[in-house]
């Protein structure tokens, strides 16, 4: 299935407040759901087939606690991950430039988000120096406690 | 480069003294002044005239001098270091006082240290780069309140941290409801409210440090004394900012013994926190809440929700009844509450 069909689906999905969508096409079907709490949607891609096949990933994908499974992390390079819960900012007010993106080259030290809870702001700072190849949040999205923010190579 | 910033610092130094002279409230001839200053008294009167800028009332009268509106007990360095009395064993590494600064935050931030069990202070009377919540300007008119931060050094991690800025909250009621005897509430997480106005702020600020170590430097904005001008445009609240001095009846309470009291009531949560946690203020929490069971609406940086606020859950996250019947957690936004 087109990667920017799935990602309308999950655009359409934040929009909506539903809890889950599930569409087949041909052979493939996808499905979408939100975490009950979090609110940040798992994707779930399975080739349409015999039922025991296509219900297994499914169930796995209403499960709160499994870590969503695309898009995945490269293998290389360092992953820097959210300590806490919270409200991801990629700059550090609403409307100016972001601390990083991809390509930017950081030091250790350095600032590479914020994380909101309860109006503690928690700055994220770069644990090795390097070139950013993967921003893997958006502004305003929840995180979870260890969920990958950037890749660091 | 160099003449250009000494001269600024200069002027700045002729500026401080200037107020340190008028801060007494009482008149002062040009004449006085500008020999204390070792200036001109044409210079005298031109620093005069930019300290309505930093919103400072200044009175003139022929044959009399110059005054301020009202008096103000600057913050007192060696004050605050002889009444400070810090809890648990807790020691005071430092305590800067500023007549000026960008903020009392971002001056601790940018003057990290790892020294455990040990509070560094910094406050200042006037913030040039005051800020709230997502970088949001919080100025307030030179000494018309506290700006306070602490700085502090947990070995626990971030993830067990976030009830920490609620706990605050509690710190900062009591010691205000002990000078003003006074009805005032928190608003989720942590403002100050009076009368459904806006009685002050906290801040926090984290950074993780190597070795398992994380700063957190705490920001404290209260109003004291303000002016109706001010107190209406400070804050977008629909009731507008108080002062301390309203609540009071038009008492000015002394700002060093609340920095004091804040200082030493801090360093207690701090030294505690990380054992006891959040749950000993939570009750304390609950019943100051001033958005319990009203309609609200929660502003986050996407979108808003609406429903009824139900109080704190035990680590700290605002409880939304949504109009499905469902509890959301929030855990970051603006909340507002509806009017119908």
């Amino acid at each position: 299935m087109d990667i920017r069909k799935v990602k309308k689906l999950i655009e359409l999905l934040e929009e909506s407040g539903i809890a889950e969508i599930e569409i087949s096409e041909g052979e493939e079907s996808v499905r979408i759901s939100r975490y009950p709490q979090g609110g940040f949607p798992t994707v779930t891609m399975a080739p349409a087939g015999p039922a025991p096949v296509a219900m297994q990933p499914a169930a796995a994908a209403g499960q709160p606690a499994s870590a969503p499974e695309v898009p995945e992390a490269p293998p290389s390079g360092t992953r820097i991950e959210a300590p806490m819960v919270g409200t991801y900012y990629g700059s550090p007010s609403p409307g100016s430039k972001p601390f990083v993106e991809v390509g930017t080259v950081v030091n250790e030290g350095d600032t590479l988000c914020i994380i909101e809870a309860m109006k503690m702001m928690n700055q994220i700072e770069a644990e090795v120096s390097g070139r950013i190849t993967s921003v893997l949040a958006e502004n305003g999205d929840p995180v979870e406690f260890g969920q990958a923010l950037f890749i660091i190579e | 480069m160099a003449d250009v910033s000494a001269a600024n610092n200069n002027s700045m130094s002729h500026r401080d003294s200037l107020i340190r002279s008028l801060a007494d409230g009482s008149y002062h001839s040009g004449e006085d002044l500008a020999t204390s200053l070792g200036v001109t008294r044409a210079a005298v009167w031109k620093q005069i005239k930019k300290l309505g800028s930093l919103g400072l009332q200044v009175e003139s009268e022929r044959g009399r001098g110059y005054r301020l509106a009202a008096p103000i007990e600057l913050l007192d360095q060696e004050r605050l270091r002889a009444t400070c009395l810090l809890g648990n064993g807790a020691c005071l590494e430092a305590l800067d006082v500023f007549l000026e600064i960008d903020s009392t935050n971002a001056f601790l931030v940018r003057n990290r240290s790892v020294s455990q069990n040990s509070l560094r202070v910094c406050c200042a009377e006037y913030q040039t780069l005051g800020r709230g919540r997502r970088e949001r300007k919080w100025i307030t008119p030179w000494g018309s309140g506290l700006c306070l931060s602490v700085a502090w050094c947990f070995s626990g991690s971030p993830r067990d941290l976030s009830a920490l800025t609620l706990a605050t909250g509690v710190i900062v009621r009591r010691v205000v409801h002990a000078v003003t005897q006074a009805d005032i509430r928190l608003k989720w997480p942590n403002d100050l409210v009076w009368r459904d106005r806006k009685l002050g702020g906290i801040l926090i600020e984290m950074t993780a440090e190597s070795h398992g170590l994380c700063q957190v430097v705490i920001g404290i904005g209260l109003n004291v004394s303000l002016s109706d001008q001010v107190m209406r445009t400070l804050c977008d609240w629909p009731a507008g900012a108080v002062d301390l001095s309203t609540i009071m009846g038009g008492q000015v309470p002394s700002r060093n013994a609340l920095a004091a009291s804040l200082i030493n009531e801090l360093s207690s949560l701090l030294s505690d926190y990380e054992h006891a946690g959040f749950a000993p203020y939570a009750a304390e929490w609950r019943a100051s809440d001033c958005l319990l069971n009203k309609e609200v609406s929660v502003m986050d940086a996407r979108n808003e929700v609406s429903g009824f606020a139900r109080g704190i859950s035990d680590d700290g996250a605002l409880l939304l009844e949504l109009s499905s019947g469902s509890l959301k957690r929030i855990v970051a936004g603006d909340v507002s509450v509806r009017v119908s």
